[in-house]
């Protein structure tokens, strides 16, 4: 079985508000991690001796009175002079946005505001420990929220059409080309999901090399996720191929990536991100 | 005829009399409409539940705890504010009193509430950050310059060295040429709940509640316009609690505080009339009124059956509201002025002898003097704006009101039976029950909220993208150097053998049994610090350090 993280959760300074760091605390056992918490008014030197003696793999430091900029700082100049700096310092409590780049200078890896998920912070936590350990990322894919289309490859869009909107009864929302892929491409609305007809617009079209293996038929299937580098990122440290490392643009003004179908057991599946409609209600 | 009829007439009577002492604000109370708006309903409907609800100003209180209520005057309107320096903070005090605020309430910062010098080590940081960095008489002397005691009445969020800042109040005004028994004030002085919610706890139950009480005996003697301890729900529904956790463990701690004084031999009456409440008001607007009405008739049961008090005073709960700080968002603050609308509009309706308004940034930092001032007009809109205040307790005969009030008073009786099986409410902290009580609560509800199952606009749906990130007040980080030097001079000026003497003296009678109010007045006098009067008191009483 793999060693457990070990989190110490610490007040530093007089504050004696405990909430959050209770509440955090059960969290991170929650999702699986030893947490240690110090208790109130704990000097930076007694919570550096703390983490030394306990062996902790991350300490979480929260404070709401306002001396963050002079307590934080301390705590990573004391890990440092022990040769403990390796531990990941992250915080919380009530910091301004604006001190958020000073404390991030002075060693801290990442300042959690109010309104912060739980679940997020002990992923952070649990990521930025298995990467400094070279350990690869795992137990924390955000999956994929919908499916948004499913790609039917098709050799003439007009041959086939009329099957669609005519038969179906399905209403033809656009017609558009892709050039990054080589493709022209034909929505149709069912529901909250689409069909995308794709036709090769030359030969070195991947939808042209497909029909020409395996003939007309289902192409793909699209995921629709929001953070695509960061879903990338997630599942390249899971050990999956991507066709795609980075986002490129693909139809109705999104963004996309295709999983390599090798680590699909064969189905190809698209990562589609949808541009956001700002200031709009979610 | 009604069958209360005699009651109501002679309540009638005894109303109209005070009022020629105590007048309304206005002859007759109109709508906008012209129609009267009457001081009381309900009296005419033969159904009217007097058993439960008394009349305004009548045991059991549920109605309030004056007849005319705010028909006569408006709640005080006391915004807490301290920050930095004794001098800064006496400037926004001023500017305060300026704008119409009627009360003033101090916050001390963290080194000050947990009795430790701004030059001592666990102070690094701390200094002036959360409220006022008070030392000595003289930091007090520049706190209170040229604000008149006798006519503020001032509240000082202050608990494990109460004794300490009280001396000070008390000293200053007789600098003034104020006599102690002229001033009024509140210090909160409520240390079981320090254990349980707000951690600024110094010394073990049993030394604390002694200071406590001896508090209690001294201001009964000299400062009789003094609330001696404000007991205090606030904070624990801040860690955490819901509504009925906070009142409940509220009510078990005054019951505390009243055994512990009672058996140090005081008088039930001698001090009771002094003891004051101080609650949370969050979003669920009706449950907040029901909790503010249930706690008046919980606690006036309580006095007058189970500790017999005679004076009606001591059957009275008097209260002080503040909206909760836990329920502001940092994101979209400005939305956190209605928020405070709401919780402040449920506390007036619930009663309330006080407030304070939170300002739209405190998720983020201290206010600012912007926000300051828009948390106190909101006050103040409700006030003269609303005509809420023109009847009193408009939300009696409420059906659902009425049960949330009579649901709430039975949930606080099963509470306190399970505290009192586990030997009352010190027991009860020692033990770390309220704790985990509240601990469970609290991470419950941040789960739910996460779910998505309740929901908080502007963090977890209604979001923005971008949002302008809004002006914060900085507390200048050089005070603590500042606050130092002023600490060093001080000790070089003062006569040290006199502050030797009056340091020895008070932990003889640490040792002893005799009332810690008349020493500690005497260190203060002679410019002992905080730092050096709890030094004092810890190495006779020793510490607390958490369960």
């Amino acid at each position: 079985m793999e060693k457990k993280i070990r989190v110490l959760v610490a007040k530093p300074g007089l504050d004696g508000h405990d909430r959050g760091a209770l509440v955090i605390s059960q969290a991170l056992r929650d999702y699986g991690m030893e947490v240690i918490y110090t208790g109130l008014r704990q000097t930076p030197a007694q919570i550096v001796a703390a983490a030394i003696q306990e062996d902790v793999d991350a300490i979480g430091l929260s404070c709401l009175s306002g001396a963050h900029n002079e307590l934080f700082p301390e705590v990573m100049k004391g890990l440092k002079e022990r040769g403990a700096d390796d531990i990941i310092v992250i915080g919380g409590g009530v910091i301004p946005w604006e001190d958020i780049p000073f404390l991030e200078q002075a060693g801290i890896q990442k300042i959690f505001t109010p309104g912060t998920p739980l679940q997020e912070t002990a992923i952070y936590i649990e990521k930025a420990v298995r990467e400094r350990d070279g350990l690869p990322v795992t137990g924390n894919v955000t999956p994929p929220e919908r499916i948004d289309h499913i790609g039917i490859a098709v050799a003439s869009l007009d041959e086939v059409l009329p099957f669609y909107v005519n038969v179906l009864g399905l209403t033809l929302e656009a017609i558009e080309e892709v050039s990054t892929q080589q493709v022209k491409v034909a929505f149709l609305q069912i529901g909250n999901v689409r069909l995308e007809l794709l036709e090769p617009m030359s030969d070195q079209s991947a939808v042209a090399q497909f029909i020409a293996k395996r003939g007309q038929g289902v192409h793909h299937i699209a995921l629709g996720v929001t953070d695509l580098t960061e879903r990338i990122a997630e599942l390249k440290a899971q050990g999956i191929k991507m066709i795609q490392d980075q986002p490129v643009p693909g139809a109705g003004g999104a963004n996309i990536a295709f999983i390599h179908p090798a680590s699909t057991h064969k189905v190809l599946f698209e990562l589609c991100e949808k541009p956001v409609v700002k200031g709009g209600v979610s | 005829m009604n069958k209360h009829h005699d009651r109501i007439k002679k309540w009638k009577l005894a109303t109209e009399k005070g009022m020629q002492r105590f007048p309304e604000r206005k002859e007759t109370f109109t709508t906008s409409s012209e129609l009267t708006v009457d001081r009381l309903y309900g009296l005419e409907d033969e159904r009217y539940p007097m058993e439960k609800l008394g009349l305004p100003g009548e045991y059991p209180f549920t109605r309030g705890i004056q007849p005319t209520m705010y028909r006569a005057r408006y709640w005080t309107m006391r915004q807490y504010a301290g920050f930095g320096s004794a001098e800064e903070t006496n400037k926004r005090f001023r500017y305060l009193l300026e704008q119409g605020q009627t009360g003033l309430s101090v916050a001390f910062d963290l080194p000050t509430q947990i009795g430790y010098d701004s030059d001592h080590v666990m102070a690094k940081g701390e200094v002036g950050k959360v409220g006022v960095a008070i030392d000595s008489l003289e930091d007090m002397e520049a706190l209170l310059r040229g604000i008149p005691l006798d006519q503020v009445s001032t509240s000082m969020t202050i608990n494990a060295p109460a004794a300490v800042l009280l001396a000070m109040y008390i000293v200053v005004a007789q600098k003034q040429g104020v006599a102690s028994h002229l001033i009024s004030g509140t210090i909160q002085n409520d240390i079981l709940k320090e254990y349980i919610a707000r951690g600024t706890y110094i010394f073990p139950p049993q030394p604390s509640m002694r200071l406590i009480t001896d508090i209690f005996a001294y201001c009964k003697e000299h400062v009789p316009k003094w609330n001696t301890i404000s007991i205090s729900g606030y904070h624990i529904r801040e860690a955490g609690a819901n509504a009925l956790q906070e009142l409940a463990f509220t009510i078990a701690n005054g019951m505390a505080y009243v055994e512990a004084a009672l058996a140090v031999g005081l008088e039930i009456d001698d001090f009771a009339p002094r003891l004051a409440f101080f609650f949370n008001a969050h979003n669920q607007f009706f449950e907040e009124v029901a909790k503010f009405r249930a706690a008046r008739r919980i606690w006036a049961k309580l006095m007058k059956e189970k500790y017999k008090a005679q004076n009606p005073k001591s059957w009275q709960l008097r209260f002080h509201t503040q909206t909760g700080g836990s329920t502001l968002t940092a994101q979209q603050p400005d939305n956190n002025i209605v928020r405070v609308t709401l919780q402040a509009l449920s506390a007036v309706m619930g009663g309330t002898q006080s407030l304070h308004t939170n300002s739209r940034d405190e998720a983020l930092a201290l206010p600012t003097e912007d926000s300051a001032r828009i948390a106190l007009r909101t006050q103040q809109i409700i006030a003269h704006e609303s005509g809420v205040a023109d009847t009193v307790d408009p939300l009696a005969g409420s059906f659902y009101v009425e049960q949330l009030t009579d649901e709430m008073e039975q949930g606080v009786a099963n509470y306190l039976d399970k505290i009192e099986a586990l030997g009352g409410a010190v027991a009860a902290v020692e033990q770390g029950y309220m704790q985990r009580e509240i601990h469970h609560t609290s991470y419950e509800t941040q789960k739910a909220i996460e779910r998505g199952e309740e929901v908080i606009v502007g963090m977890n749906s209604f979001k923005m993208e971008n949002e302008p990130q809004p002006e914060l007040l900085r507390v200048d980080p050089s005070l603590g150097e500042k606050q130092k030097e002023k600490l060093a001079a001080l000790r070089n000026t003062r006569d040290q053998n006199r502050v030797s003497a009056q340091l020895e003296a008070l932990q003889r009678g640490a040792q002893g049994t005799d009332n810690l109010m008349p020493l500690i007045i005497a260190c203060v006098e002679s410019y002992c610090t905080i730092g050096e009067i709890c030094g004092v008191l810890r190495q006779e009483f020793g510490e607390f350090t958490g369960v």
